[in-house]
């Protein structure tokens, strides 16, 4: 019997229309260019970003006269010798990628435990636990959460109440290198557990069944079956993290008190501070190249992991 | 005399009668001209939220509306992230989003030097300003300076109990070491810490290395660097005994029942401006209008119920400070009050200031 088209899902409903209305305008349809008008999309978003950057890299070639405020007409690599001269950039550089990757090996090591026991938990109520508090942190933004940091580690915050309970003079958590590597380890973490997730859901119980009945240990069946093979989670999750850390904005200004510039910190201030857009946007792209060569090292090093959407490391 | 040249009496009656209803209305009010062109339903003011607007709106926006009939609309994007946005409209020959700018004035002055501030020299009330409503270092009136204001050496007073701090020397003692507050980029401190160090003030900016060895001493100190409303809340939590800041954040904060004083240290302290300005491209409709905006903050009622609510000196001589002020140094009125107060041109400022903002951090960072 044939069902009514009602009971169809609204998706299926909608595409139905989608295709008939399509059908009207263009008869013969797409034909070889399909696949390319599909791709559109993505094609004009990359584009405006490639417009985008065109524009940062025309700026930052173009150096700041400070008696008029205007920019010079003439290209010149005056503000990225600037950038690799002066010793506070060349620090904030520094402390962005050691504090980048710091984030990246300790948020890992902190959420591979946890995406374990959440896919391989038989509890519902823990797997559903472990959600919601993985869930949980993405319905409130990273300038709040940082703003609860320092209603928690400040001087009349919480953890000091305790302290002082002890007999502990107050300490101040806050506003040095340490509070921000925390803050954005904390930001991090769910951001590691979801790309980590699909890596250990697709290693089946078997295997590890089967390693331990040939005599492997836990540990041994942990370090030489289940590590290795969710090595390309573990390569996206790691390459997200970096990247994220590495161009975080919230977490040093907020966290870090004025004393723990990040390199976007820092290219905000030329921005918005001093008006120098052209040495703020040399600072943009040579985030961008430190952020590319990151990546590529890892990509040269061990692969794309689960960022090559299946594609054979060649 | 023929007819045609003759002047006829009832013309001769309906000009004085229209001379003497402008004479009229200029001795209460003086405006810029006497033909007012179409009224813009709105205006929009760039403003500071908070305590700030709400005095602005009190003292120039609600008597405007009232004179004029023109609604006035705050907008409480900060100033530096406005300035972009306003040079990229008058460069593109589009509308600039807002009308007026309150602005530092030497954020202002990076825009008048750009050439995107239309100029304000023909305002009626500039007449009765004092020469503080003149910006330094630039030529006319490309921005109206509207207020003064200092940056104090606050502190609790249970923190000294021998006496206000006298110098920023004072500052270097061990028991202040994480227990004092400035701004993130050094503002408001670098000058006097250049007398600070043992420099002196010629040689702002071509030698600055006194100020850079003062700064250094004060990093020892591990101080908390932050922005206007950290100040307050770090008094109010006990967490800083001193903090160079803006004389309203103390005061602010001391309205606010914290136990907080203020002095100018033997150095002395830098003493800065805000102001009013219009960006090119609007029509000469809104353009008039909106001097005429400036022209009302610049009058002396208003500035007396604008200044009343941010506690700081006017441009308008005779002004009435507002209770506990008089006589205050965050409260310069007399020449003699600005002897120890430190004023650099607005144009040495934004030529030098990216640099002394790096150094600053560079120090603080290191």
């Amino acid at each position: 019997m044939r069902r009514n088209l009602s009971s169809y899902p609204l998706m299926w409903r909608l595409m139905d229309m989608l295709e008939a209305i399509f059908k009207k305008i263009w008869p013969k349809g797409g034909g070889f260019w399909s696949p390319y008008l599909m791709l559109s999309p993505a094609i004009l978003l990359v584009g405006l970003l490639v417009l985008g950057l065109g524009y940062i890299g025309d700026a930052s070639l173009r150096t700041l006269d400070t008696s008029t405020f205007l920019f010079s007409e003439e290209w010149s690599l005056t503000n990225y010798e600037r950038a690799l001269i002066e010793p506070f950039i060349r620090s904030v550089i520094w402390r962005s990628i050691l504090g980048a990757t710091i984030v990246t090996m300790i948020t890992l090591l902190l959420a591979f435990p946890y995406t374990y026991v959440m896919v391989r938990t038989r509890s519902a109520f823990l797997r559903k636990f472990l959600l919601i508090t993985l869930f949980l942190p993405f319905f409130i933004g990273q300038v709040v959460r940082a703003y609860g940091w320092l209603i928690i580690l400040g001087k009349q915050g919480i953890v000091n109440d305790i302290l002082g309970l002890v007999g502990i003079e107050p300490l101040r958590m806050l506003f040095n290198y340490p509070s921000v590597l925390f803050g954005l380890i904390q930001y991090m973490f769910p951001f590691a557990v979801l790309m980590l997730a699909p890596a250990l859901t697709a290693i089946p119980e078997e295997i590890e069944a089967a390693a331990e009945s040939l005599g492997a240990s836990w540990v041994e069946t942990m370090l030489h079956v289940i590590f290795p093979m969710a090595k390309s989670g573990m390569i996206g999750a790691g390459l997200v993290v970096l990247t994220l850390s590495l161009t975080d904005f919230a977490m040093p200004a907020i966290l870090g008190g004025g004393t723990q510039d990040f390199v976007a910190n820092a290219i905000y201030d030329q921005f918005f501070r001093t008006s120098d857009q052209g040495f703020g946007s040399s600072l943009a792209v040579l985030l961008i190249v430190i952020g590319s060569f990151l990546v590529w090292v890892v990509f040269v090093l061990v692969g794309a992991g689960t960022l090559a959407m299946g594609a054979k490391d060649k | 005399m023929t007819f045609d040249k003759q002047i006829k009496r009832r013309d001769l009656l309906k000009a004085s009668a229209m001379l003497g209803i402008a004479g009229a209305a200029g001795s209460t009010a003086p405006s810029l001209l006497m033909a007012e062109p179409a009224k813009p339903k709105e205006i929009i003011i760039r403003a500071w939220g908070g305590p700030w607007v709400e005095a602005l709106k009190a003292g120039v926006s609600d008597p405007f509306t009232a004179k004029t009939g023109i609604r006035v609309r705050h907008d409480l994007t900060e100033d530096n992230e406005i300035q972009p946005k306003v040079w990229a409209a008058v460069a593109q020959k589009r509308t600039p989003p807002i009308h007026i700018n309150w602005d530092t004035t030497t954020n202002a002055t990076k825009s008048a030097l750009r050439g995107v501030c239309e100029d304000l020299s023909d305002l009626p009330n500039l007449k009765g300003t004092t020469d503080l409503a003149k910006p330094v270092g630039v030529d006319g009136y490309p921005i109206v300076n509207t207020y003064g204001y200092v940056y104090v050496l606050a502190y609790r007073p249970s923190a000294f109990p021998s006496g206000p701090p006298e110098s920023y020397h004072d500052l270097l003692d061990p028991k202040f070491k994480g227990r004092l507050a400035f701004y993130n980029d050094g503002i408001g401190f670098h000058f006097p810490a250049q007398v600070a160090g043992g420099g002196k003030l010629d040689g702002i900016p071509s030698n600055m290395q006194p100020c850079w060895d003062f700064v250094s001493k004060i990093k020892a100190q591990e101080p908390l660097l932050g922005e206007d409303p950290d100040f307050v809340t770090w008094f109010q939590n006990g967490e800083i005994d001193a903090a160079c800041t803006i004389s309203t954040n103390a005061l602010g904060a001391k309205r606010n029942g914290v136990d907080i004083a203020w002095t100018i240290p033997k150095e002395g302290a830098k003493f800065d401006t805000d102001g009013l300005w219009i960006p090119r491209g609007h029509s000469e409709g809104d353009l008039y209008w909106s001097k005429e905006y400036i022209n009302q903050a610049l009058s002396k009622e208003s500035q007396q119920i604008w200044l009343d609510g941010l506690g700081l000196p006017g441009v308008i001589p005779g002004l009435q400070p507002p209770t506990g002020l008089a006589g205050d140094p965050s409260y310069p009125t007399k020449p003699a009050d600005f002897d120890r107060l430190i004023r650099i041109s607005g144009k040495i400022q934004v030529e030098n200031e990216s640099e002394w903002f790096s150094k600053f951090k560079a120090i603080m960072q290191g």
